[in-house]
């Protein structure tokens, strides 16, 4: 009975983890859409080539920013083992990143979200006098909505995916050492005296202990970039149109589409946790 | 009698703070050795030495050679193979976050073994040699670390005599079993005593007393006296210190 249970509650943590993972992947796969649209030469082209010509542009962008965010997080958790599993504390590498981590990671991110803004701001400013973004004609002029989403062929697109790396970069960098460091140190000495190597004690004891909390991190990094995107695109959204229903519908529409996968991505979260707090945290 | 561990000159320092001050002695092959001393006293440094994992300690520093079978250990390359020859049992029992069959089974499978009936065998054997056999038989797929704190302790002695070792390190292996039971592993004890060379470290100078074959009385990183358990526990040793503190008037 006892076992019966003990598999079951494995399988499903295992199940729920990747679910987790298939989320987090799908988000991946527009990256080669976005990838596509910038090096396209004609953006005209390329975007009626691609399936995300179909989705309106706040669905657009809600998947441009996730895109983006999950390379920098997948970039931060592997920067992040390499520091903690591979570098000595002492590395005056990992000595340099963990500050500007430390520094960085303390910034709220809404002043990412101010500082992409501003920049975002100037540039359209300049991009808007040379053409690229028109500017609204008057209530109700179409052209301004097509140009809401990122130009992904403009230094813009290039200075958002900064502000994104920057901000999230951190964030992933940070709580992905503290998963690794919550691993009991006598857990790591147990296997390594059992004549486990390097690999096998990561594979076998770190990464099953630390996933659920790397993925938390994950999921909270996107959840605050989406935050940044919502601020810079309904500052846009207000700024620039003349026809405020319609707009504020589409903000309305990214924002409740940021706030449901907040709120779906803690959700799942919250099933792992709950299914794997035991071996995780083992008592003592 | 063949010596199984040569220790000369060992010295460790963790931040230049001595631990342990020019350390000689052998283990004899398929002897129990007790190592008794008070509490700071290196007993725990002197382990992490032989199998090699103060290595992990990044404030140590080490001096001086350890041999196994003749051969130095810090110039064999395998590490993980060395570590796998000696069996290694904390005072604290770290169970795993595995099941109790997966947390035996583990250095086995580290090693490479796979085929399912020689594990099943293995861990069957393991289990009863550390007298637990009987209380998890049917319920070997729960986590290890669902089990009592005596029971983990004992999981943590299985698991040590799963790779096999040439020698089986337990470090104050009795804290949280009871004195029943401690019984019953003394008496495996003596029985793998033919097949394996034992590093005692305890803390109940009487279990020394019972199993030891020879006794070392370490104090403040330095080895004051190594001699049979008859010389150490009789009226005349040859430090008055060794006197003392196997008779409790020590301090
Ligand atoms: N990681 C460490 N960093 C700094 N000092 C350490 C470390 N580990 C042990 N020491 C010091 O080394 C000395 C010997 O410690 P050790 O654990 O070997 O003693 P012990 O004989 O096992 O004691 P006990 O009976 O309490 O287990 C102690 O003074 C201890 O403070
Ligand atoms: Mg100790």
């Amino acid at each position: 009975m006892n076992a019966m249970m003990t598999r079951a509650l494995r399988k499903q943590e295992r199940v729920s983890q990747c679910i987790t993972f298939i989320i987090l992947g799908s988000v991946g796969i527009p990256i080669w859409n976005v990838l596509q649209k910038t090096y396209a030469a004609d953006t005209e082209a390329a975007s009626a080539a691609t399936p995300l010509n179909t989705l309106s542009p706040p669905l657009d962008n809600l998947y441009t920013v996730l895109s983006i965010s999950f390379v920098a997080i997948l970039f931060g958790i592997a920067c992040a083992f390499y520091l903690q599993e591979w570098l000595p504390q002492t590395n005056w590498v990992r000595r340099f990143i963990e500050s500007i981590v430390a520094i960085l990671g303390g910034v709220p991110s809404i002043f990412y979200g101010i500082l992409a803004t501003g920049i975002f701001f100037s540039y359209a400013g300049t991009l808007k006098t040379i053409g690229v973004v028109r500017a609204p004609q008057g209530p109700g002029d179409g052209a301004a909505l097509e140009s809401l989403s990122f130009p992904h062929d403009t230094p813009v697109f290039y200075i958002v995916v900064l502000t994104f790396i920057l901000m999230v970069m951190p964030l992933t960098i940070k709580t992905t050492q503290a998963a690794l460091r919550s691993v009991a140190t006598p857990i790591r000495e147990a296997a390594y005296a059992l004549g486990a190597s390097h690999w096998q004690v990561l594979k076998t004891q770190v990464i099953p202990i630390a996933l659920t909390q790397i993925l938390a991190a994950g999921c909270r990094a996107m959840s605050s970039a989406l935050a940044t995107v919502a601020l810079i695109f309904g500052i846009y959204v207000w700024q620039y149109t003349d026809a405020p229903g319609e707009m504020s519908n589409r903000f309305v529409l990214f924002l409740s589409s940021a706030l449901l996968f907040s709120i779906f991505s803690s959700i799942l979260i919250k099933l792992c946790t709950s299914a794997s707090a035991d071996p995780a945290h083992p008592t003592r | 009698m063949k010596n199984k561990i040569e220790i000369s000159g060992l010295e460790v320092h963790y931040e230049g703070k001595p631990a342990l001050n020019r350390v000689s002695f052998d283990v004899h092959e398929n002897e129990i050795l007790g190592i008794i001393g008070p509490a700071q006293s290196g007993k725990t440094t002197l382990l992490k030495v032989i199998n090699r994992t103060l290595e992990f300690v990044p404030e140590a520093s080490m001096e001086g050679t350890v041999k196994l079978d003749g051969v130095d250990i810090s110039t064999i390359g395998d590490v993980y193979g060395l570590r796998r020859r000696i069996g290694m049992v904390l005072p604290l029992p770290v169970g795993l976050p595995l099941s109790i069959y997966d947390n035996v089974a583990f250095a086995p499978r580290a090693a490479g073994l796979r085929a399912k009936s020689q594990l099943d065998e293995l861990v069957e054997r393991c289990l009863q040699q550390a007298a637990l056999w009987d209380e998890v038989k049917d319920r070997l797929n729960t986590l290890g670390t669902k089990l009592s704190g005596g029971q983990q302790q004992r999981l943590t002695i299985a698991r040590a005599l799963s790779h096999a070792p040439e020698v089986l390190c337990l470090d104050e292996f009795s804290i949280a079993i009871d004195p029943v039971t401690t019984m019953r592993i003394e008496e495996v004890l003596k029985t793998l005593k033919k097949e394996m060379t034992i590093l005692l470290v305890t803390n109940l100078v009487q279990q020394a007393k019972r199993l030891a074959d020879r006794t070392a009385f370490f104090l403040n990183g330095d080895l004051v006296e190594i001699d049979t358990t008859d010389v150490i526990f009789s009226d005349t040793p040859t430090q008055q210190a060794t006197y003392d503190y196997v008779n409790g008037t020590f301090g």
